[in-house]
């Protein structure tokens, strides 16, 4: 009791001052809350706002074709999904289609980072020939795929791969394969990001350590595994989670190339949930899919971020 | 595995682009020697340092190790170690990992690098950091995690840049003994680049001066000192370095600013020559040359005196408790064997 007493009459004593800073301090707060209110609004209305409407609707039954039909069915939707077939199958093209053009891009990106690092000449306009891909956009670079490099007989890779005594092949038809072409129109289009970002990296290691090694007696070898790779490890993990993000949600090339075909084998979740909700117009049961995405990506992130954390 | 450590130098060249960095250097390292890369910034010194580990390639000339020419031998292969300026430790490896990482590069068995590391650890006193990162480390702590790491390897040769520019003054004083102490019990050879005179001179048991790409004298320390081979390593080696003066010699006598000094040192006939005169080689006494005091330096146990003899600048170190007031006029000289002669054209020694 004595000490909270002594404590208010020292507070009291050194009212004047602290007063002023706070009225300061208020204000000033709240002149940063107006000037951060219009941006702020904007978010909410169009980010946080139809996620939660999403949430909403993946409770009710709303089917465009069968309106009579519409009304709250609770976790119905969820209970569907998970006894759906076709959902699990997206999910885990989603996975394959994820896990595999982001290796790609982090192998690639770091194989040519290490190639271009050593050049003494055109480094710059490496730089801005490898960025070209990323400008474009991924339903441009679809289209280009699909008509200039993998139409049957006149496209480059099938022009190739006849010159190469494989023979036509039905690059978008056949099911492998076209689950192959989306992948490698991913990667081409995305590599030049994670490139980018593991060369400025690279440029970024201090010269002397590498010098330290050969003296040391690592090999080239155990230069790159015990010295670059792990000093990089900080930036491949952003690269991979930044690209997991984003192929995990990718869209516009697939539709464009594929649209999910044929049948189901380039569907990624992304995909299935657009078909259900805009093309069976299953609205109700096409957010509950988007909703699992979601959850899908939170926990994925979730894991890298660990990741990221740890050690 | 630890071989003797003889180097040679053989007309070593090194261009870049057109301008030449080392313009033919040559010079001889004994085993179990420390032996001191001296000269100012751009001399060419860490330059030759790089080319002996291997880290740069000569334009031309041989380098030889152990009568062996490892000019096109690749740094991973001559068995040299080297502690650089900047440390250059692993950012991501703890100091134990740092010191493990030649050892481990050698494939040596884990059983073996352990007590190594701790061993060397131990000799450089930072047994109790083995668990730290570098960036967890001061600049001292970090610097002897490199000689650790250096030490632990047992190489032929150990080469050290700088070592000790990035530590403060009072750091820098004890590691430099601790440094001599522990090459000498290593008794490994070591090539040493410094641009400090006095690191060089307590350091090295011989000395190579390098001025713009060139060796200008090899010698001990004391060699050096005693007597410097041209005018630019007169003006370098000692502080404050040899007051260098123009004066006429006339057959045994120099004469500066009208006034005659005897001198042991000969040249022919009668000439202009640059006289070296050591600050603390002067002496005060009577008839001897003119001097007003400028300055007074005090250091304590010494002073440093700046005198204007007509006009001309000299410095001279004088023992405490004989020192004269500000503005006095004073009258020095210095023993005929004291005195330095340099050609003024060529600047080198006479």
């Amino acid at each position: 009791m004595a000490t909270t007493a002594v404590t208010s009459a020292e507070i009291t004593s050194e009212a004047p001052r602290s007063d002023f800073g706070r009225v300061l301090a208020q204000r000033e707060r709240r002149f940063a809350a107006a000037l951060l209110a219009p941006a702020f609004l904007a978010l909410l209305a169009t980010t946080t706002f139809p996620l939660l409407f999403l949430i909403y609707t993946s409770a009710f039954r709303m089917d465009l074709a069968m309106p009579f039909t519409n009304g709250f069915v609770g976790s119905e939707n969820y209970q569907v999904l998970l006894s759906d077939e076709r959902f699990w199958t997206s999910l885990l093209v989603s996975l394959v289609y994820t896990g595999s053009t982001v290796a790609l891009q982090v192998i690639i990106g770091l194989a040519l980072a290490l190639l271009v690092m050593d050049m003494k000449r055109g480094q710059g306009w490496f730089r801005v020939i490898a960025i070209l891909p990323v400008v474009l956009s991924p339903a441009v670079v679809g289209m280009i795929w699909r008509t200039f490099m993998l139409a049957p007989e006149f496209g480059i890779v099938d022009f190739l791969a006849i010159n190469a005594g494989l023979g036509s092949k039905n690059w978008l038809g056949d099911p492998t394969l076209a689950m192959v072409s989306v992948i490698a129109i991913h990667t081409w289009q995305w590599t030049p990001f994670a490139f980018m970002v593991l060369l400025a990296s690279l440029a970024s290691l201090p010269e002397d350590i590498y010098e330290a090694a050969r003296l040391d007696r690592a090999s080239a070898w155990q230069r790159f595994r015990r010295i670059t790779l792990p000093l990089l490890r900080p930036a491949i993990v952003m690269v991979i989670i930044m690209r997991t993000m984003v192929a995990l949600t990718a869209f516009a090339a697939i539709f464009t190339v594929t649209a999910g075909g044929p049948g189901t084998a380039t569907e990624i979740l992304n995909l299935y949930a657009y078909r259900k909700s805009f093309t069976e117009l299953s609205i109700g049961y096409g957010s509950a899919l988007a909703v699992a995405l979601l959850i899908v990506t939170i926990i994925i992130s979730g894991i890298l971020f660990a990741m990221r954390r740890a050690k | 595995m630890s071989g003797q450590g003889q180097v040679s130098f053989r007309n070593i060249v090194k261009m870049h682009g057109e301008f030449a960095a080392l313009k033919g250097v040559n010079f001889d390292i004994k085993p179990g020697e420390f032996f001191a890369l001296l000269g100012p910034s751009g001399s060419g010194k860490s330059t030759t340092l790089r080319i002996l580990a291997g880290l740069d390639a000569p334009t031309a000339g041989r380098v030889l190790i152990d009568d062996k020419d490892v000019t096109s031998t690749d740094a991973r292969d001559r068995d040299i170690a080297m502690v650089f300026q900047s440390y250059a430790l692993y950012p991501h490896m703890t100091v134990a990992e740092n010191i493990a990482f030649p050892l481990e590069m050698a494939k040596l068995p884990k059983s073996e690098i352990a007590p190594a590391v701790k061993d060397a650890a131990r000799k450089v006193k930072i047994d109790h950091l083995l668990h730290r990162k570098p960036g967890q480390l001061s600049g001292g702590q970090q610097q002897r995690c490199a000689l650790a790491r250096a030490i632990v390897r047992k190489a032929r040769l150990f080469l050290l840049d700088e070592p000790l520019s990035n530590l403060d003054a009072k750091l820098r004083l004890e590691t430099r003994a601790e440094l001599k102490k522990l090459q000498r019990s290593l008794g490994v050879t070591a090539v040493y680049v410094t641009h400090d005179q006095e690191e060089a001179m307590t350091l090295a048991d011989r000395m190579a001066v390098f001025m713009s790409g060139e060796i200008q004298q090899v010698g001990t320390p004391a060699e050096v000192f005693a007597r410097p081979n041209s005018i630019d390593i007169a003006g370098f080696i000692g502080n404050p370095p040899m007051n260098l003066v123009p004066a006429r010699y006339v057959d045994g006598d120099v004469i500066i600013a009208g006034h005659r000094l005897k001198t042991t040192a000969t040249t022919a006939g009668e000439r202009d020559v640059v006289v070296g005169l050591r600050p603390g080689a002067l002496r005060m006494a009577e008839g001897g040359l003119g001097a007003r005091v400028d300055l007074i330096e005090d250091l304590g146990d010494t002073a440093v005196l700046d005198l204007d003899c007509a006009g001309t600048m000299i410095r001279m170190r004088v023992a405490d408790g004989n020192i004269p007031g500000e503005g006095d006029t004073i009258s020095i000289t210095a023993r005929p064997q004291d005195i330095h002669l340099f050609d003024p054209a060529t600047r080198m020694r006479l």
